[in-house]
């Protein structure tokens, strides 16, 4: 904000103002990166001149410039602690999956679900969405998601499913602590969705752009997911260093604005088959190598056999494992088994229990 | 004047580069890149509230609904019919009722919307065999017959059939003819049978890189389509054998890079069961009085719906669901 104030404001002769306009330097950030020899040669100012106005417009925003140019001062690791542990995660309604990522889907971090079709990366993604709005006498954060449509498989009926069961669950929690019922309803879920669709990789980049506006409108956004990161980057890239750039300088804005607004970006990505002379040919998570280096958390979702798994591939603090979950009507839920079922569940031949009969 | 034509050249090139090439400063990259940016937007950011009643900045696009497969059970399983943008697959082995879903949609399509319908026609795009006319004028007859006002209608002008032979001539279809066709808002639903035949031949194992590429292609044309002109797009698939050996015999074709571009799958099979359709005279057209194998439909995904399946017959008058 600092680095955008006019050049006019400050107290300049008006002589050098105008030699400053007309050389085009107009606002506080154009004279950042400038050394007074080099504004002197622009402008035509003399050097000692130049020297004074640089310490002027430079110390006034030393806030907002220096910010983005030396390193903040160092925080100690307990504060650092402090912090993460102030900052309670999304959960998902999983207990499984919410212990397997520590609590459930951090703020600050960016997480990444990867997936083949149908194993529930948009359900994930939804599920998301709602609890991010669980009021905090519940234990939720009450804040507000941005979701961005990059394959056009978000139907607001889901959502719907999916809060109703929520809203529901709430209600219940309030009905037994005794609190007031309808903090949260379905009309304020979906009103805290914000939602994008992009139908190419400009308009996504345009969006991630204009994200720090959009957040500091509105402040209780606490997490923004993309739906899917991989769709628009799979097809028409014949520059593939182009395309590592993009996705590169997308997921560093993104941590940037995960940090400076401590919010939790969640991805979805596609599975691609990576065949290595010598070995089977094996499902990876699409995008490339160096893409895998730009989430902090990475889980991949698959099938095994009528189960679908989460399995934690990466994370800074928890260790890899797998949990079992099922999605229903209202969601991402755990799979509750019983010993009688456990006996099913061997059985691998036609899929029938995982079909539901619609006579 | 620097060779930065389009919107996203400047949104992806870096920073530094646009200072350096324009000679600009800094925060007028910025304030241009904001700019820009804000005019690639199609719409404003909504709110999902927005989406479900259809109101305030809500462009129509945005708003995916329903287009009915005429059958009514079928359609509750459905929660409605098919979704009305996107790419929905109809895949399934040779005589489980592909083709014959596809012509009942080109009719529902021409149905008004309170019944279920766009209100407009289709584009038939056929690849594999001739296109079926004569099973179709029997399906007309028979769908006219349900009501006065569908006699209005006529079916047979609105549906457009175009023979393609492979990929050139299909994505010459698609990016050249369909659009003339499109824009006059004549049709609402694009229909290709079948996807698989243009894949499934012509490339040599050592070509699949190049393979995924041209669906991956063809897949993003498609999605164009139907965001622009708001209008579903069926795309009709065949199976190949499963290499497990446990679970279906069969599997869509086409493999994962095909699947990643699909909004939702639908499985037609047969079993080996048969059922003896009761023989209903209506308005002096014979429906059933003959056995005939029971089908499935099965969700295999669909980002609305569970993975159901259920029991369908195929008579006179098309598919309808098995009472």
């Amino acid at each position: 904000m600092q680095s955008q104030r006019e050049l006019c404001s400050f107290p300049i002769a008006p002589s050098h103002k105008s030699k400053l306009t007309s050389a085009g330097f107009l606002i506080t950030e154009d004279l950042k990166h400038l050394k007074p020899s080099e504004l002197s040669k622009e402008t035509g100012i003399g050097l000692e001149e130049c020297l004074e106005i640089l310490k002027l417009v430079c110390s006034e925003s030393v806030d907002g410039s220096k910010r983005n140019e030396a390193p903040k001062p160092a925080v100690s690791a307990l504060e650092r602690l402090k912090e993460e542990q102030s900052l309670p995660p999304i959960i998902t309604f999983s207990e499984g999956l919410d212990n397997m990522l520590g609590g459930g889907v951090p703020l600050c971090k960016i997480t990444e679900f990867c997936g083949a079709p149908g194993v529930g990366k948009t359900q994930m993604c939804m599920q998301i969405a709602v609890d991010v709005q669980i009021p905090s006498q519940f234990g939720g954060l009450q804040g507000e998601a941005v979701y961005i449509d990059t394959e056009g498989s978000f139907i607001v009926e889901r959502l719907v499913d999916i809060a109703k069961a929520t809203v529901d669950h709430c209600n219940e929690m309030a009905r037994l602590e005794g609190f007031k019922e309808g903090e949260i309803t379905v009309e304020s879920v979906l009103s805290g969705v914000h939602f994008y669709r992009c139908h190419d990789y400009v308009e996504l980049l345009a969006t991630v752009h204009l994200l720090p506006e959009f957040i500091k409108k509105h402040p209780k956004i606490k997490v923004v997911l993309v739906d899917s990161v991989a769709f628009h980057f799979r097809h028409d890239f014949d520059d593939l260093s182009l395309r590592t750039r993009l996705l590169t300088t997308m997921a560093q804005s993104f941590i940037k604005r995960a940090t400076e607004f401590k919010i939790a970006i969640v991805l979805t990505n596609q599975m691609t088959t990576k065949f290595s002379p010598g070995e089977d040919s094996r499902l990876v998570p699409a995008l490339g190598e160096s893409w895998g280096h730009a989430s902090t958390i990475r889980v991949i979702l698959y099938w095994e056999g009528q189960k679908r798994w989460a399995w934690l591939y990466k994370s800074p603090s928890k260790k890899e494992s797998r949990v079992p979950y099922q999605i229903t009507m209202g969601g991402v839920r755990d799979i509750v088994t019983s010993p009688a079922d456990n006996s099913n569940d061997q059985s691998d031949d036609e899929p029938s229990s995982k079909r539901q009969k619609v006579s | 004047k620097v060779g930065l034509t389009s919107y996203g050249q400047i949104l992806t090139l870096s920073s530094q580069d646009i200072e350096r090439l324009a000679k600009l400063s800094q925060g007028e990259v910025t304030g241009l890149k904001t700019a820009i940016a804000q005019q690639v937007l199609t719409h404003p950011l909504l709110t999902a509230l927005d989406l479900q009643r259809g109101t305030k900045n809500c462009l129509q696009n945005l708003i995916i609904g329903k287009l009915s497969t005429g059958c009514k059970q079928i359609d509750d399983a459905l929660r409605g019919g098919i979704l009305s943008q996107g790419i929905t697959e109809i895949s399934g082995e040779s005589a489980s009722g592909k083709t014959q879903f596809c012509l009942q949609l080109c009719l529902t399509v021409q149905l008004p919307p309170e019944e279920g319908g766009l209100a407009a026609g289709a584009a038939y795009i056929c690849t594999e065999d001739a296109f079926p006319s004569k099973r179709l004028s029997q399906m007309i007859s028979y769908f006219r017959q349900r009501s006065e006002k569908r006699k209005q209608i006529p079916f047979g002008d609105n549906i457009f059939i175009e023979h393609v032979a492979d990929l050139d001539s299909l994505n010459s279809c698609i990016h050249q003819k369909l659009p003339h066709l499109l824009s006059s808002g004549s049709v609402k639903l694009v229909i290709v049978d079948s996807v698989a035949a243009v894949f499934r031949c012509d490339y040599e194992l050592k070509d699949m890189y190049k393979r995924s590429k041209h669906m991956a292609s063809l897949a993003a044309s498609l999605h164009r389509i139907s965001s622009k002109y708001c209008l579903p797009i069926v795309c009709v698939n065949q199976v190949t054998d499963s290499m497990q050996s446990i679970g279906k015999k069969n599997i869509p074709a086409l493999g994962l890079a095909w699947s990643n571009q699909i909004t939702c799958r639908l499985s037609l099979s047969r079993t080996n069961r048969e059922v003896d359709l009761p023989r209903i005279i209506l308005k002096g057209s014979v429906i059933g009085g003959f056995p005939t194998s029971i089908r499935t439909l099965e969700v295999v995904f669909a980002p609305n719906l569970p993975n159901l399946s259920l029991m369908y017959v195929i008579d006179q008058e098309g598919i309808k669901a098995l009472t």
